[in-house]
């Protein structure tokens, strides 16, 4: 356990992936008998771990300690895996970088000068820096499978209402899910099957049987236009399609004539949620309360003013104004009816072929601040991910291939209830280039 | 007065449930403040609603009984605005897809016709937690924040003060039989909004405004005639209604401004992204269904009609849902309707109200009641040692047969004995008799009193006044005077 410490202690001085650690905090939680007997994972900080305190990286939770656990880790727990601390992330889960935490900084264990991608970026480079075999993320618009393609590792965002979210902070409760960083397919699927099933907590939750169709045998393959990635993505992607036609796999290319709305209609539903989400953080009842404060509604103002983030700001200002009345129809019934035609496309598509196969993200790691890709491209570049939260499908983002010292991934996605799919892909893949990891990395947590 | 005017309702009832809409919760808000909480209804980060099935089973009934449409697909929405004693500072409520649209009730006027009505929707929702200025603090308390409220939207249908203040207390006692709330205004379980306009015949709806702080039906009423009043003399002197939220005020009796339309929140309804869609599903129809009784409008009605009991009666009896079942249950023993009606509204109510106990407290059971009454059909009491016998049979809490042998209260038929009484009570008053025989009639009373007390009330009374009068010899056939033609008739065979 020292040396599990030290190891981690090591590299979190160059990478800050938690934001508190403690291994031994909520051991006693855990089942000692469990099918991951003393596994540790690590908890991106805006789902619910008793004991620990969940700030969502924001000023405005910075003292928030948490009185319940999550459903999602409760089965985890259950099945004896340890969780040893909190990941950081972009406040709230709003940001592609991890940067837009207002209380840390974290780096991509490949480069430091790079970010570790986000909003889970905490949970990825801890994962790619081996400080634990997984980590529990949320994905909105891409937040797991992203930042999982940074630092290259597994990254799972499942269908909507197979995970509970009881317990994950909502941003945007009708996208988001909690999903998984891995640093291999096994034990991402056995963490998605351990923390599935319906919750009475969550309505939301489905009771579903898979198809059991598991065999893919047609994948299609997403045609990617002139300039829509970076050669390094670009390169990558080929040298996956490479991959899954020697695999076998009957491949077809495929356009998605609405990925081209899906950003906006994005941004529309998910900052519409969020304005009503963050609406709770008042000062009142827990976190950041403005001392100077003379009126209860003074109270309130005052507080999210100086609790809030400038993106957070901006986006619970942009749900406001899609959601007035009046507008609803030219924003938020618009952006519903996106949805529903995007939907349409991969139904279309999954007609044909058991998966489809997709970038993951435009472009590698890039550099802290915004002098590589500007915060407006950074949510541009979110329409490969973003698409399957809009549509509620599974998404897998898979190690494929390192490009000028960084890792790039690939996203397969599948229809509804079918991750097995995904995850049969992924092994066959990782069969031919597992995760790989970053100079200095050892298995220390299993020791 | 030359405008026509429009009244409608805006309903909340408090429903009665086990826990809260969303959570766990125990539905009880009288308990130490913040104590009934949880990390839902306290709207913590990561907390979900989740729904509560006997909430939307009281809402269903109450759709039914407003004969609303029931939306099979009923959608929960979001009602965002900021409130210190709301913890999520959003509202989960109904807006597009409530649980009932298109309803209607039948509403009773004074004058015992009837008008329906509309029912524009029947929503459920949670309630918000209380917030108390207490000098230079305020205190919240959230174990109301939460709890499942109904709220009835009734279309511009009421025309005046009176009729708004008919169709609160009616619609009170309706969700009272239904059992989903205990309605008390006062303590707030039923709360209701009032929004009133006013214009010229045939020029249709008004500028409306709306009235909050209604917690009688009676201030229902006032403020609604106050505001028409006020409608009227502004546009009288030209003037125009401004769109507005006005606050009654009891002590002055007038309306006050609260805030204008330009003040009013923009809400921002979107639907409820974590509850999915309810599907109000066949089964569960039939089981509201299979719930559902006689409202009491309905009830009322058929006492009217088919006993023909006063409205007085009528609307005594069906108030509670309870003293009407208590009266159908003694119908059904066989007791005359008429009979139970007058000793349930008159002296068995005499005795609750003196003894301050409630009818179903009480020991009068329908049993009892029915065998008292054989007791007085069949002439073995008289209605008046009936009637002293409720206040016995509330103390001992016995039947009235057993009471009747205890006491020795069988009424005396036997001429014999009754006539040794009679001779006794005449010997002892003979000027009385004397005066009775000079015209003085009235005074036969008084002798059956002495023959009453003598016989501590059990002569059968008939008998003893013909038997006094027999034995005085009065002839008084053709005498106008009589009250009693049975004695006139007996008079005139002599």
């Amino acid at each position: 356990m020292k040396k599990y410490r030290e190891y981690v202690e090591k590299w979190e001085r160059k990478i800050g992936s938690f934001l508190q650690f403690d291994p031994e905090k909520t051991k006693g939680d855990s089942n000692p008998d469990g099918v991951l007997k003393g596994i540790p994972f690590g908890v991106k900080d805006n789902i619910a771990l008793k004991g620990f305190d969940m700030t969502c990286g924001s000023k405005i939770l910075e003292n928030f300690n948490c009185p319940y656990t999550a459903t999602a880790v409760e089965q985890l727990q259950k099945a004896g895996a340890v969780a040893v601390g909190k990941m950081n992330m972009d406040e709230f889960g709003m940001g592609s970088s991890t940067d837009n935490s207002a209380l840390a900084e974290t780096n991509n264990p490949w480069d430091t000068s790079r970010v570790a991608g986000g909003s889970s970026g905490g949970s990825a480079a801890a994962v790619a820096a081996g400080l634990v075999p997984f980590a529990l993320g949320s994905d909105t618009g891409g937040s797991v499978r992203q930042p999982a393609s940074f630092c290259g590792v597994y990254g799972l965002k499942p269908t909507y209402g197979t995970v509970s979210r009881y317990g994950l902070t909502a941003y945007a409760s009708s996208l988001e899910t909690i999903g998984i960083c891995g640093e291999s397919t096994a034990i991402t699927r056995n963490v998605f099957n351990i923390m599935r099933g319906v919750d009475v907590m969550d309505n939301t939750t489905v009771d579903y049987k898979p198809s059991g169709k598991d065999d893919t045998q047609t994948i299609a393959v997403l045609k990617i236009g002139d300039g829509d990635l970076s050669e390094e993505v670009l390169n990558s992607y080929k040298v996956s399609i490479g991959r899954i036609k020697d695999l076998g796999y009957i491949v077809s290319e495929v356009e998605l004539p609405t990925l081209k709305f899906v950003v906006p209609a994005y941004y529309v539903i998910a900052t519409a949620e969020a304005s009503a989400n963050l609406a709770r953080f008042n000062g009142i009842r827990y976190g950041l309360a403005e001392k100077s404060a003379e009126t209860p509604s003074d109270l309130m103002q005052m507080s999210r003013n100086a609790g809030f983030g400038d993106e957070v700001k901006l986006r619970i200002l942009l749900g406001t104004y899609v959601l007035r009345s009046g507008f609803q129809d030219q924003y938020y019934h618009r952006a519903q009816k996106i949805r529903t035609a995007i939907l349409g496309d991969f139904n279309r598509i999954f007609e044909e072929a058991d998966a489809l196969m997709l970038p993951v993200f435009p472009t590698a790691a890039f550099h802290h601040g915004s002098s590589d890709l500007t915060q407006l491209q950074q949510k541009a570049a979110d329409l490969y991910t973003c698409s399957a939260n809009l549509a509620g499908l599974p998404a897998l983002a898979v190690p494929s291939t390192i490009e000028n010292g960084l890792p790039v991934g690939v996203q397969f996605t599948a229809p509804a209830f079918e991750e097995e799919r995904l995850f049969r892909i992924s092994e066959k893949l990782e069969e031919i280039f597992p995760a790989q990891k970053p100079e200095g990395f050892s298995k220390e947590w299993k020791a | 007065m030359k405008y026509q005017s429009f009244v409608g309702l805006e309903i909340h009832i408090q429903l009665i449930s086990e826990t809260k809409v969303f959570c766990s919760c125990p539905n009880n808000f009288g308990d130490e403040p913040n104590t009934n909480v949880c990390p839902v209804c306290m709207g913590y980060p990561g907390a979900l609603p989740s729904l509560n099935e006997e909430a939307v089973f009281k809402a269903l009934k109450v759709c039914k009984a407003l004969n609303c449409h029931i939306n099979e697909k009923a959608v929960f929405d979001r009602k965002n605005y900021f409130y210190p004693d709301m913890p999520k500072n959003y509202q989960i409520t109904q807006f597009e897809s409530p649980f009932g649209v298109d309803g209607y009730f039948n509403l009773e006027l004074d004058d015992g016709s009837y008008k329906k009505i509309r029912i524009h929707d029947v929503h459920l929702e949670e309630d918000a937690g209380k917030m108390i200025h207490d000098g230079y603090q305020s205190r919240l308390d959230y174990n109301r924040a939460g709890t499942p409220l109904l709220e009835i939207v009734t279309e511009p249908d009421l025309v005046a003060g009176r009729d708004a203040e008919l169709f609160v207390q009616q619609f009170r006692q309706m969700v009272r039989y239904l059992e989903v709330t205990d309605g008390n205004m006062e303590e707030g379980s039923l709360r209701c909004d009032a929004n009133t306009s006013i214009n010229l015949p045939g020029k249709g709806l008004g500028t409306k405004t709306e009235v909050k702080n209604l917690n009688s039906s009676r201030f229902v009423n006032k403020a609604l005639t106050y505001e028409i009043k006020r409608h009227a003399k502004v546009i009288d002197k030209g003037g125009e209604i401004v769109q507005e939220t006005r606050l009654w005020d009891e002590k002055t009796s007038t309306s006050k401004s609260m805030r204008t339309k330009e003040d009013s929140h923009d809400y921002r309804y979107f639907p409820e992204p974590d509850l999915p869609p309810y599907r109000v599903t066949a089964e569960l129809m039939k089981e509201v269904l299979s719930s559902m009784l006689e409202l009491p409008n309905d009830r009322k009605k058929r006492y009217l009609e088919d006993f023909k009991l006063s409205p007085e009666q009528a609307a005594f009896i069906t108030g509670e849902r309870k003293t009407a079942d208590w009266f159908d249950s003694l119908l059904k023993l066989g007791a005359d309707s008429n009979q139970a009606a007058s000793w349930l509204s008159g002296d068995i109510q005499k005795v609750l109200n003196k003894e301050d106990v409630s009818l179903e407290e009480s020991p009068f059971k329908v049993e009892r009641i029915k065998e008292l009454f054989d007791l007085i059909n069949a002439k073995k009491i008289s209605n008046n040692i009936g009637k002293n016998l409720l206040q016995a049979m509330f103390k001992e809490d016995k039947d009235p047969s057993v009471l009747v042998k205890e006491k020795g209260l069988e009424q005396v038929s036997d001429t014999g004995a009754v006539e040794k009484v009679v001779d006794e009570v005449l010997a002892a008053h003979s000027a009385v008799v004397d005066a009775v025989r000079a015209g003085e009639e009235k005074q036969v009373g008084f002798l059956m009193g002495q023959l009453m007390k003598a016989t501590g009330g059990k002569v059968n009374p008939q008998m003893a006044r013909e038997i006094i009068l027999k034995k005085i010899k009065l002839d008084i056939s053709g005498d106008s005077q009589s009250r009693d033609p049975k004695i006139v008739d007996k008079g005139s065979e002599k």
